[in-house]
């Protein structure tokens, strides 16, 4: 499968990533490969296996209801590269977030 | 061109419902969906798992599937034996982790329907609306574009601490028909949330957020049928916003479809806001690519296994919940449509009717049946009560007055000691006071007389004192009856029992 450049800049766009035209270039032959490689997989006859959702057998690893101690607002701050009053500063986004 | 003959709204729900847990859904810090924390100051319920700070892991909050499986249960969903979650990919300052944990193709309760009261009728008439999917994520924090005091700000600001909130989301089938419908359902909804006590639903903590999806089957007289095509209107978090938005959208839909003749088409719904000042829907802009969301399953959460066992144990946790309850008042009580909803608009509320009712049950001298019972308790609390909260902005069931001196009041009533004026005003009173009743009542002088002689002298003294009312009467203008049984009651300093003091004038004036 053969991905083309503009498949490549929509994926990057998705993930925020700047690249240069021998990045495309480069992540244009990975990924191409790379869905070769799932594709070739995707020729094994699997009638009859159950979907996986975890590659562990484990399942309800769930915790009671208490609340513990939350990080101090300093801390969190401090970890921002930008802050206003007690936020987290962003550049200016649109209304209507997604949920 | 043909001309349009009807046009009929269409209408699915999408509802996202805060859960009241105490700590966060994959995190064990405080949520501020629970009363304990809405007052939390900006950005001190964060952890490093809100924060998505490198290394951390998600536990889930048992009391959260918990609360979502009582839902689906309410709502007559199936449960699924396995579910799993799924990120949903999109980069936003609201979210740190740049993903938003939710479960996409098996959610954890599916198939149900919800029935709830049509609004117009009285004679407590019930419509269904079917629920697709009920499912479990996280939360979202919160953006501002103000600083506090509303002082302008260059960029936005980040608020975590609503990021990792339980979030339920709740999905209909296209079956309401009316903005009036679902509004009703919307308060439905609410109840039932409430009442089994997953949410506190306070609209205006946006504790339940409602995103119809409109459109409407224009019908023209040359017997041709035309769907406008499908607007989702985002995030009304007031009832009156879902009932105004979804009004605005089937005008401008119809006129929208008249002026440009487009019809539903793959691809061209659209999303809308509510804009609460002009009373209009606005279009919003599409985020680009906001759709290409890359589902899939989450690596650092197991899947949850719902044994029979755990079902079980869940569904014997379900209160009566509003509808049942309604049905039970009008069949064991004989209230009507319109108090049984009242009464069950609020968990708290309907509470405290019952305690009412059972107050009275503790006075053995009182022997007044249920029915009459509960009809005089919803009486009092609907209209001394409701007219009290309203004017105090606080709920009738912290005016202050208890259930026992509710069932103290009724018993009077019942008992002739007191007149319905009476019974109004010593309502209030025992709003400010622990004080019985009967003691109330008393010190108030709002014991009706019934003692002849005293009665007697009052009527006689009202006779003397409106020889035109006397005149009028005995010439057959029986409302002037009123006037002399009114200068008795103003005598009596409203004491008088009103019923012996008619029987009382009656009898004299004839005598004359």
């Amino acid at each position: 499968m053969t991905l083309d450049l503009d498949e490549i800049r929509h994926v990057a766009r998705l993930a925020r990533l700047r690249l240069s035209d021998q990045e495309l270039e480069l992540y244009r032959t990975q990924l191409s490969s790379i869905l070769d490689h799932i594709a070739k997989i995707g020729e094994l006859n699997v009638d009859g296996v159950e979907p996986m959702a975890h590659p562990s057998d484990l399942t309800n690893r769930l915790d009671d209801d208490v609340v513990e101690e939350a990080l101090p607002r300093d801390v969190l701050l401090a970890l921002a590269p930008e802050v206003e009053d007690s936020f987290l500063s962003v550049p200016k986004v649109l209304d209507g977030a997604e949920s | 061109m043909p001309a349009i003959t009807t046009t009929h709204l269409k209408i699915g729900m999408e509802v996202h419902v805060e859960l009241a847990t105490s700590s966060k859904m994959f995190s064990r810090t405080a949520n501020i969906a629970n009363p304990q924390y809405y007052d939390a100051a900006p950005n001190t319920l964060v952890d490093p798992v809100v924060a998505a700070l490198p290394g951390v892991l998600p536990v889930m909050n048992r009391r959260a599937v918990e609360m979502a499986m009582m839902v689906g249960m309410a709502l007559g969903c199936r449960i699924a034996r396995f579910t799993k979650w799924d990120r949903k990919n999109y980069f936003y300052p609201d979210l740190p982790k740049g993903y938003q944990i939710s479960q996409y193709d098996l959610p954890l309760c599916a198939d149900g329907e919800l029935e709830f009261p049509v609004p117009e009728a009285s004679d407590g008439t019930t419509r269904r609306v079917g629920i697709i999917r009920v499912h479990l994520e996280e939360d979202t924090g919160k953006l501002s574009h103000e600083l506090p005091g509303g002082r302008p700000y260059h960029g936005s600001l980040v608020d975590l601490n609503r990021a990792g909130t339980p979030l339920l989301e709740i999905v209909t089938h296209p079956d309401l028909t009316s903005a009036q419908d679902a509004l009703a359902f919307a308060r439905e909804l609410r109840n039932i949330c409430r009442f089994l006590g997953v949410s506190e639903g306070v609209m205006q903590r946006g504790h339940m957020r409602f995103e119809p999806n409109v459109n409407v089957l224009v019908t023209t007289d040359d017997g041709r049928e035309h769907a406008t095509p499908i607007v989702e209107i985002k995030n009304l978090n007031s009832f009156r916003a879902i009932r105004d938005a979804i009004d605005h959208e089937h005008h401008r839909q119809v006129e929208a479809w008249t002026s440009d003749g487009i019809v539903q088409a793959p691809g061209n719904k659209s999303t809308r806001g509510w804009d609460d000042s002009n009373g209009a829907t606005v279009l919003q802009r599409q985020k680009e690519e906001a759709h290409d969301y890359r589902y899939f399953p989450d690596p650092d959460l197991l899947p949850v296994v719902v044994s029979d066992t755990w079902r079980q144990k869940i569904a014997a946790r379900i209160p009566e919940l509003p509808i049942q309850r309604r049905a039970r008042y009008r069949r064991e009580l004989d209230l009507s449509a319109s108090d049984a909803l009242a009464l069950t608009d609020d968990r708290n509320l309907c509470r405290f009717f019952e305690e009412s009712i059972e107050a009275m049950k503790a006075i053995a001298e009182a022997k007044i049946p249920a029915r009459r019972a509960g009809g005089a308790s919803a009486k009092l609390l609907l209209n001394a009560g409701a007219k009290r909260a309203n004017e105090r902005g606080c709920p009738i069931e912290k005016l202050g007055i208890t259930p026992t001196q509710i069932a103290q009041i009724i018993v009077l009533r019942e008992q002739e000691r007191i007149g319905s004026t009476a019974a109004d005003e010593l309502f209030g009173l025992l709003c400010e006071t622990d004080a019985d009743a009967l003691t109330v009542a008393r010190s108030n002088n709002l014991i009706q007389v019934r003692d002849q002689g005293r009665l007697e002298s009052w009527c006689t003294e009202a006779i003397s004192a409106q020889p035109n009312a006397v005149q009028d009467y005995l010439n057959g203008k029986d409302a002037a009856l009123g006037r002399l049984v009114g200068q008795v009651m103003k005598l009596s300093g409203g004491q008088a029992d009103a019923k012996a003091v008619r029987a009382g004038l009656v009898k004299k004036l004839h005598r004359e």
